[in-house]
């Protein structure tokens, strides 16, 4: 057995010997082996390059001659080995290098120590490297190993360093003074035909270094980042012009250039370098596109706010969307912006419209089809149908109050009738089908005008008829020289949205204007008078509010004498005086002055009071005029002010028949007193009077039936007429009867209060 | 008879405005806007009427209000009024009569349909 062993070992032996002498004589082979070996390794040995001893020289011829016979041997597998281990023992050196730069570094915080530690390493790197000849094997074993190294060595702080050296050489691309780091002995022959960039030394040695491949998302992202903050810098807040155009060139010029170098340093023409750069080079016009979309997103608002001077930046938002997919993004965004900064109490129902508008003009610029419209408009929908003054607003909007400049309704949007949202149609040829990010509730809706779009918030367009019924009857009546043509001209456009049936209460309403002058020409011939009523049409006009005063004195007499001669023209018809009414011009000529105004007739009718008696109380007035103490009072305020009325004692009022000196003169004696106070009820109002006749219901049911729940209350008070309230109408109605102390409530069952 | 009355009228008051301005020199009243309602003088003088007022036995609107087939009211819908007092917007009328089961009475009382010659008053 041991034998055996024995024999094995001595016949490995006579191989590697047989080997390593190559059949020379005696021990001559292996001399000149081991002579070859010492040279070779002596050759790769990796040295300290801070080492002043010079390197000691090999004849090329020599060294090349000592690797054919290792090669021989095929011992190079070993030399090799040998060769990382020297260069392992040796690695300290190295480290020693980088921790001084990056020491350097720390301390400087600027990337040129960075930049010359890679010079440096580059250097290392040269120094150690075995010559190409000796193959390709061994040179990419110790590339490999040299590169594993100086990476494991390189302190965390290292690609923070890095990152600022690779943004450093954006300002190199059309720089001409070289960088900080430059190096004065720079290796690389610079003296080629075009001008030497001055980062490409710097390129050479990262690619040499291989920190190109490795470090790659981190040039990329240096080049993100760079083209983030440009976006930023250049974009933000500028909405008037086109700035993608603009970017792109800017990349062109600036970005590109760059490019070449970490993406096509080995280009030898135009077009190969264009080839090179085409994949990461749509890449980097990506994040153009994605970074102005981010920023645009975020001022989306504003951007809509500003429409249309906005309009280039919404080109670009289209253009990049494409790119992009943020639209989901872009209803997040807009639908949150919305509600922080639009749908609160805080705004004006106008400007909630005014941009609700605007809203739909963008995003149906943006996406035709309206679904990105549908998402975001939905909230705004559902806050302006929670708001009382919508309708009024859209109504005031539809007859142009004046008051705005920039009214919802477009000039050039040519008028048309009232659009119903339609089914598809699947006989049209152009027929296309949802986007694909429609939701479920999406209905196709067709670009309609921005009207529509309005009238469509409610289910019903009776509700603005009703509306536009109480402007109207507000604006006519507040006509005092019988010039209604711009209502006329309104009332017609609103025909032919609305329809001619819809308005025919308007109809009426602008014919008794007609009418009552027509009426008032005739008995001003019959008999002069300044009283010129306007003549209206009960239940053809909103419910105006009542009142029981009378007008006292010569107003009377003047009411009474055009009632007359009114009869007279139309002997089957009479009329009834809604007294408090209308606006009276007068002159009050007292002895030392005259003071004219224009009142109320409230105000006319206390004046005239005044005439006959010379000091009045509140209380005595308000009994006489039957009317409340407090509209009596406000009444002899506006006098006061005026200074035609003195308080003497509390509640005493006196005709100052000669001018108080300081406290009464010096209130502006011309002042305009325009009473606001709204004739007609609103719709709001309006509700409320009748809800009256159905609180008799109400309050018959509970003495007939005691507690009811609120249900059952809502489901018999449906069979009153004209009943059309929700049950949470009921349900507030009911609550404020219970503050009043009418009701009481108890486990959700309604009682009287006894 | 009319016109006499008339400037009866006229007299009768005007010497009360003349007296007015006398006494109520202080207050000159230089134009006076003011709103009224028409009615129908039906001879139902309650000025406290502020409600729906009466309605057209036929047609259930109001006699402010219009017929059905009418849009406007007033003189393009006026009152027809019978011997029997009472009164009907008068294409309500007209209509009922041209029916045959009308037999030309009042649809009040049955009793034949006379249109008074003036309004009762």
């Amino acid at each position: 057995m041991a034998h055996i062993l024995e024999m094995q070992v001595q016949s490995k032996w006579n191989n590697s010997f047989t080997r390593l002498n190559r059949g020379e004589p005696g021990i001559a082979g292996l001399l000149s082996f081991s002579q070859a070996w010492k040279t070779a390794t002596g050759f790769l040995y990796p040295r300290d390059l801070n080492d002043p001893a010079p390197r000691p020289e090999y004849s090329i011829h020599e060294v090349r001659t000592s690797f054919e016979l290792l090669s021989k041997a095929k011992m190079l597998p070993l030399l090799m080995e040998n060769f990382l281990e020297d260069m392992r023992k040796q690695q300290h050196l190295i480290e020693r290098d980088i921790h001084k730069y990056m020491a350097e570094y720390e301390e400087t915080d600027t990337p040129d120590a960075i930049a010359r530690m890679l010079f440096r390493l580059v250097e290392w790197y040269k120094a150690w490297s075995p010559i190409p000849e000796l193959g390709s094997i061994l040179l990419s074993a110790y590339t490999l190993a040299f590169q594993t190294h100086i990476y494991s060595t390189f302190p965390p702080s290292f690609s923070r360093g890095f990152k600022q050296l690779i943004a450093s050489t954006f300002s190199l691309v059309n720089a001409s003074c070289p960088p900080p780091w430059a190096l004065p002995a720079d290796p690389q022959p610079s003296t080629s035909a075009a001008p030497a960039r001055p980062d490409l030394p710097l390129w050479s040695a990262c690619e040499a270094l291989g920190l190109l491949d490795r470090y790659e998302s981190l040039i990329a992202s240096v080049c993100y980042e760079y083209i983030e903050a440009h976006v930023m810098e250049t974009c933000a807040k500028k909405w008037e012009e086109s700035m993608l155009t603009y970017l792109r060139e800017w990349m062109a010029e600036k970005v590109v250039p760059w490019m070449v170098m970490p993406y096509a340093r080995g280009a030898r023409t135009a077009e190969e370098a264009r080839q090179m750069l085409q994949g990461v080079g749509s890449r980097f016009d990506y994040h153009v596109c994605k970074t102005l979309c981010d920023l645009r997103l975020q001022e989306i608002f504003d951007i809509i706010v500003d429409f249309p001077d906005s309009q280039p930046a919404l080109e670009d938002l289209k253009e990049c969307l494409i790119r992009v997919d943020q639209r989901s993004e872009l209803v997040r965004t807009l639908r949150k912006a919305n509600k922080k900064r639009l749908l609160h109490p805080g705004a004006d129902t106008q400007v909630i419209l005014n941009q609700y508008v605007s809203i739909m003009r963008c995003l149906r610029f943006l996406d035709p089809p309206g679904v990105l419209l549908y998402k975001v408009a939905d909230p705004i929908r559902k806050y302006l149908r929670e708001r009382p003054d919508t309708i009024r607003c859209i109504v005031a909007n539809l007859v142009g109050d004046g008051e705005s400049e920039d009214s919802i309704v477009d000039e050039n949007e040519p008028i048309q009738p009232l659009q119903q949202r339609q089914a598809d149609d699947y006989n049209d040829p152009n027929w296309e089908p949802e986007p694909i990010d429609a939701g479920p509730d999406f209905r196709t809706n067709k670009p309609t005008d921005v009207i529509s779009t309005l009238v469509s918030i409610y289910d019903s367009k009776d509700l603005f008829v009703k509306e536009l019924q109480v402007l109207l009857a507000q604006r006519l009546l507040a006509v005092t020289d019988g010039n209604y043509e711009k209502e006329r001209r309104n009332i017609e456009i609103l025909k032919i949205r609305f329809g001619e049936a819809a308005l025919q209460v308007c109809e009426v309403m602008l014919r008794d204007m007609t009418d009552s002058r027509r009426i008032d020409q005739h008995v001003q011939a019959q008999k002069p008078m300044p009283l010129h009523p306007t003549i209206i049409s009960r239940h053809f006009w909103p419910p105006l509010q009542t009142s029981s005063f009378n007008m006292p004195g010569q107003f009377k007499e003047i009411q009474d004498a055009y009632a007359k001669e009114f009869h007279q023209f139309k002997p089957d018809k009479k009329l009834h005086w809604l007294p408090h009414l209308g606006t009276i011009s007068l002159d009050i000529e007292l002895q030392d002055r005259t003071v004219s105004a224009e009142v109320p007739p409230l105000e006319a009718a206390i004046i005239e009071h005044f005439s006959t008696k010379d000091t009045w109380g509140v209380a005595d007035l308000a009994t006489e005029m039957k009317i409340e103490r407090a509209a009596a009072l406000k009444a002899i305020m506006t006098w006061v002010d005026l200074g035609v009325l003195k308080e003497e004692d509390s509640g005493m009022y006196k005709l100052l028949e000669v001018a108080e000196a300081a406290s009464s003169s010096s209130k502006p004696v011309a002042r305009p007193v325009i009473e606001d106070l709204p004739s007609v009820l609103t719709v709001q109002q309006q509700q409320a009077e009748q809800m009256k006749v159905f609180w008799k219901f109400i309050e018959g049911m509970l003495t007939n039936l005691g507690a009811l729940s609120l249900v059952r209350i809502q489901n018999m008070l449906k069979f009153a007429p004209g009943y059309d309230r929700t049950i949470d109408q009921l349900a507030e109605f009911m609550e404020a009867a219970r503050r009043e102390g009418l009701v009481t409530v108890k486990d959700g069952a309604w009682k009287l209060q006894r | 008879m009319e016109m006499e009355e008339k400037e009866k009228d006229n007299e009768t008051t005007r010497p009360s405005n003349a007296r007015l301005e006398v006494c109520d020199q202080r207050v000159k009243i230089k134009k006076w806007h003011a709103i009224a309602q028409w009615r129908w003088d039906t001879g139902n003088n309650d000025p406290e009427d502020d409600g729906e007022g009466d309605v057209c036995g036929i047609c259930r609107v109001p006699f402010e209000g219009c017929c059905p087939s009418c849009k406007m009211p007033g003189d393009d819908c006026p009152l027809i009024w019978g011997e029997c007092t009472h009164v009907f917007h008068m294409h309500c009328l007209l209509q009922w009569i041209g029916t045959a089961s009308s037999k030309q009475q009042c649809p009040m009382d049955r009793r034949p349909w006379v249109t008074a010659e003036r309004k009762v008053d």
